[in-house]
């Protein structure tokens, strides 16, 4: 095909501002989907994202566009409108050459569009502001347009008004597209070079790579290498997504497409990475590579009932198809043999939790999340550290370093008094407010990432009564006056239970876990005291008083099938505990560390 | 030859009034439904003895309310049970019987047909904690039916009180308990009241009418009642049962040692050849079962020899003197302290349990918390 008639871009928005629907619109104009197959969101294709109403992980289309006489060759590439999945949105941009930023006319720019939109500026990239949703009573679509001009210095002039849902102003954003947005560049004589920029793992092909062509052509039975892990494959189909998958014999520069060659797991294949001809390889691979990169840690733990081995499959199982999780044997003094897993953001974790129980029907005990410190210890070694319980002793740590995020938040201007306090409670820097309108700001901070790992955003949408939005990245690390807060059960620390946090909110995070720890545990024949400490101080106590009388008063000739069956339950209860030293610790309680603070 | 039957236990499910506390199944007195109750009762009891030697030592008939029925009635079915004593042993024959409902007619039905020993339902001698558990009868009324048993010949008395009840303090349990030791009862049985499942009571307690008594004063009431027993010189011998020496109660002691006994009557459980049975707790339905010459048995459990032996190490721990070590050997073939060892050591180090070469038996700590060495038992 004409490379004059491609064009790849992708659509990209804060989320629920109506980017699928957008995309299934498109499809629909094509002719590819008609209105009896055009389910709604049909890239959304897991329920979970159906559920939650956000895309998970991207897609690519490819549609025959007719506009004005002409048929063009559209390649749509989807992206996940979530925080937690920034590089994979970049690296799906890296495969587009243009991008349709989509903004509810009924809510304006918010914290993701601004983030989205730096990410398609950083990838070189074409935009086509989109203001959806026109139709809505509430809607003011010149106020989004004149933010979109202000916050990020695209010009109103190519400002596309639609109402995805519809169907207005899509003829005219077709046109748009194939007016503003450019061409495909590249060179099909020259060596492959093809980015992977997303795959997904399909239980008859094995490994399916989403791939766009930059230069060379990339053919059917061609043996081909992929430069970041040096592995050389046989590409045995070929194809493009319509949106079934049609096989095709090549796929030249400047094209989108899918490659099968009998990968087996997904493990084998990182987004980013570049596919070249295995005998006449590109001088160099394609720019931003980077393996995935794990923000946040938890521990799962096979729940009673379950077998450790029920859930290494499930997590084996969830793998094939979501590359962006890593697990690895774990053990727990308290809780035995587990996983623990690293997660791109703490939605991700959230995401595959609900997928273990619901995909694969294992119940997990999930310790709290945790970000990665970085420690210099006294010898000048420096060792990455996901848990409380993997801290070596304080005596050999030199510094102690914590993840900082720059954040952005959008918010009407009368919340900035709240999100003030806050950003103090979290030991958040103030950076810089820029005005979108009178009415609106954005706000940049520095956090650290651990102050807002648990309950920040639900807080945010308090204090500015749902209209906040936010959006963060990882910057790097800082030495911080971290401690290492342990708790302890009847003077035995408990290692699932111990976290890493700030001297000064130590104390008072101890004490209002042991408050709810306190609520958790039954009370036994003897007192149990629960304590937090660091090192050898301690900074909060709690203590759960005995039970005095546990004792069935009557039993004769007609009660003892009913009272032994009374009893086996009651023994079958305190396996469903943890025992921690002599105290049982109900698996819930290990979840109380992740209830919001009031 | 199959070996005789020793004991007997026989329900006669009828009440004047149901206490919002019993679980056990009972049912309102009708006067129409007793002569076809205890046709039944006795019916299934000629069956038993068609097919196998019963040669009781031990009879219990209890409830509901025993004495609701007319003294004929009541001296019918009495003197039919009486029958099958083995008048080689010493019988202990127990009825229960509450202080509202024993009249001096039926007092002297019991003593004619061989009974000596009453059980009698005090629970309290506060008029407000009789209140709270639908006890109609009056405090008076308990030593107005213990004077009128002496009088009938019926010596060996019983009275069941109750400890736990909403309102009751550490003072009221102890002048119910001096007032009981006043009429100077043979054996005492103290129960901790149970919030038992489906009773109005727990309903009321779940509706949020009835504050449960704290466990610390239970536990201390419960504690008193072991000292000012054991001073009086009425020994705890059982989790909830007191007594002189020697006057324990056999019939329950067999329950507590596993040991088998027939029942007879609806909702009576009996264990006859290692099978545990339960009749249907339904007086209609038992009547019309044993009328059509069938069973009105609605369980039955068969447990393999270990399980047996861990029910009857539960059910022994009850005891103050636990479990027997060389008699559980020799029924089951194994040292309970083998069998048990990690719960034994676990419960030893936790000062709930304490072994010697007699045997394995909860400490006074541990009958507080029998339940959570039980569990481990089971």
């Amino acid at each position: 095909m004409d490379r004059s008639k491609i064009r790849n871009f992708s659509i990209i928005a804060h989320i629920d501002h109506g980017k699928s629907t957008l995309a299934d619109r498109l499809l629909q104009r094509s002719g590819a989907v008609s209105e009896r197959e055009l389910k709604a969101q049909i890239l959304d294709d897991m329920d979970l994202e159906r559920e939650r109403g956000i895309t998970i992980k991207a897609s690519a289309v490819t549609v025959d566009m007719e506009c004005d006489g002409e048929t063009y060759m559209f390649n749509l590439i989807d992206t996940p409108g979530h925080v937690d999945f920034h590089y994979e949105v970049d690296r799906a941009l890296a495969a587009c050459d243009g991008a349709l930023l989509v903004v509810d006319a009924t809510q304006g720019v918010q914290a993701q569009t601004v983030a989205n939109a730096y990410a398609a500026v950083g990838n070189n990239l074409e935009i086509i502001p989109v203001i959806n949703k026109i139709d809505l009573p509430s809607a003011a679509p010149e106020d989004a347009a004149l933010e979109i001009e202000h916050v990020l210095g695209i010009s109103a002039d190519h400002v596309q008004f639609v109402s995805a849902k519809s169907g207005v102003g899509i003829d005219d954003l077709v046109r748009a597209i194939v007016k503003h947005l450019p061409p495909p560049k590249g060179d099909p004589a020259a060596p492959l070079q093809a980015l992977i920029f997303d795959s997904e793992y399909n239980d008859y092909r094995g490994v399916i790579c989403y791939v766009r062509v930059m230069n060379g052509t990339l053919r059917k039975g061609q043996k081909v290498l992929l430069m970041g892990r040096q592995r050389t494959y046989l590409v045995t189909e070929l194809g493009k997504f319509r949106p079934q998958m049609t096989p095709c014999e090549a796929l030249a520069a400047g094209e989108t497409g899918y490659l099968v060659a009998s990968i087996k797991s997904l493990q084998d294949v990182t987004v980013g990475d570049t596919v070249t001809d295995a005998l006449h390889p590109a001088a160099a691979a394609l720019p931003g590579y980077q393996p995935p990169q794990h923000m946040v840690f938890c521990d799962f733990y096979p729940a009673t009932g379950e077998s450790f081995d029920a859930l290494r499959d499930a997590l084996q199982r969830l793998s094939l198809n979501d590359a962006s999780f890593s697990f690895a044997p774990q053990h727990s003094e308290a809780l035995g043999p587990g996983y623990r897993c690293g997660f791109l953001g703490l939605l991700h974790m959230d995401i595959v939790q609900e997928r273990l129980e619901r995909e694969c029907g294992v119940s997990v005990v999930q310790t709290a999340p945790s970000v990665t410190y970085e420690v210099v210890l006294r010898d000048g070694t420096l060792r990455h550290v996901e848990s409380a319980g993997d801290l070596p002793d304080m005596g050999h740590i030199e510094e102690l370093r914590e993840p900082l995020i720059e954040m952005q938040v959008i918010t009407p201007a009368d919340s900035i008094g709240n999100i003030m306090q806050l950003a103090e409670q979290r030991r958040g820097e103030y950076r810089k407010t820029e005005y979108l309108s009178p009415q609106r700001v954005l706000l940049t901070y520095e956090f650290p990432f651990n102050e807002i790992l648990y309950d920040f955003y639900d807080k945010l949408k308090s204090i500015t009564r749902g209209y906040g939005t936010m959006d963060y990245r990882v910057i790097g690390y800082r030495a911080s006056d971290l401690v290492k807060l342990d708790i302890l059960i009847n003077g035995k620390p408990v290692d699932a239970l111990s976290l890493i946090c700030h001297r000064s909110k130590a104390e008072h995070r101890g004490r209002r876990f042991l408050i709810k720890l306190r609520k958790e545990i039954d009370r036994h024949q003897f007192e149990i005291r629960l304590q937090a400490a660091i090192g050898s101080k301690i900074i909060a106590a709690e203590s759960i008083k005995p039970f005095r009388k546990d004792v069935t008063a009557k039993c004769y000739g007609g009660d003892v099938t009913r009272k032994r069956k009374l009893l086996e339950k009651q023994k079958e209860g305190k396996k469903r505990m943890k025992t921690v030293g002599s105290v049982d610790i109900p698996q819930k309680a290990f979840m109380t560390v992740l209830e919001p603070e009031d | 030859m199959t070996t005789p039957v020793r004991a007997l236990y026989v329900h006669v499910p009828f009440c004047r009034t149901l206490c919002g506390y019993c679980d056990f199944y009972s049912t309102r007195f009708r006067s129409d439904r007793v002569a076809p109750l205890v046709d039944a009762l006795l019916a299934e009891l000629r069956r038993w003895s068609d097919a196998r030697p019963l040669r009781f030592d031990t009879l219990f008939v209890g409830g509901g309310t025993p004495t609701t029925l007319p003294a004929d009635e009541l001296e019918r079915l009495l003197a039919a049970l009486a029958a099958f004593r083995d008048p080689a042993a010493d019988v202990e024959f127990t009825v229960e019987a509450n202080p509202a409902t024993l009249t001096p007619a039926r007092a002297a039905a019991l003593a004619r047909c061989g009974v000596n020993r009453v059980s009698l339902g005090a629970q309290s001698f506060e008029p407000r904690e009789l209140r709270v558990l639908d006890r109609r009868h009056r405090p008076e009324q308990v030593a107005e039916t213990v004077a009128l048993c002496r009088a009938a010949g019926l010596t060996r008395l019983s009275l069941d009180l109750i400890f736990g009840v909403p309102g009751q303090t550490c003072e009221s349990w102890a002048r119910s308990l001096a007032a009981a030791l006043a009429l100077d009862p043979e054996h005492l049985s103290c129960y901790g009241l149970t919030y038992e499942e489906g009773t109005p009571l727990t309903a009321r307690r779940d509706a949020g009418r009835l504050r449960p008594l704290d466990d610390d004063t239970e536990a201390e009431q419960y504690e008193y009642a072991m000292d000012a027993l054991a001073a009086a010189g009425r020994p705890q011998y059982e989790l909830s049962n007191y007594a002189r020496p020697g006057r324990e109660c056999r019939h329950n002691l067999r329950y507590w040692h596993n040991e088998p006994y027939l029942g007879l009557g609806p909702s009576a459980a009996g264990f006859i050849d290692e099978v545990r049975y339960k009749n249907v707790a339904d007086t209609a339905a038992y009547v019309a079962a044993i009328r059509a010459g069938g069973s009105a048995r609605v369980e039955e459990e068969t447990l393999p020899p270990e399980r047996r032996a861990r029910e009857t190490a539960m059910l022994e721990l009850r005891l103050v003197a636990g479990i027997d070590r060389r008699r559980f050997a020799e029924r089951y073939g194994a040292d309970p302290a083998d069998l048990f060892a990690t719960a034994i050591a676990r419960h030893t180090a936790a000062g709930l349990l304490e072994v010697d070469e007699r045997g394995v038996r909860l400490t006074r700590t541990g009958r507080l918390l029998a339940n959570r060495v039980m569990a481990d038992f089971v």
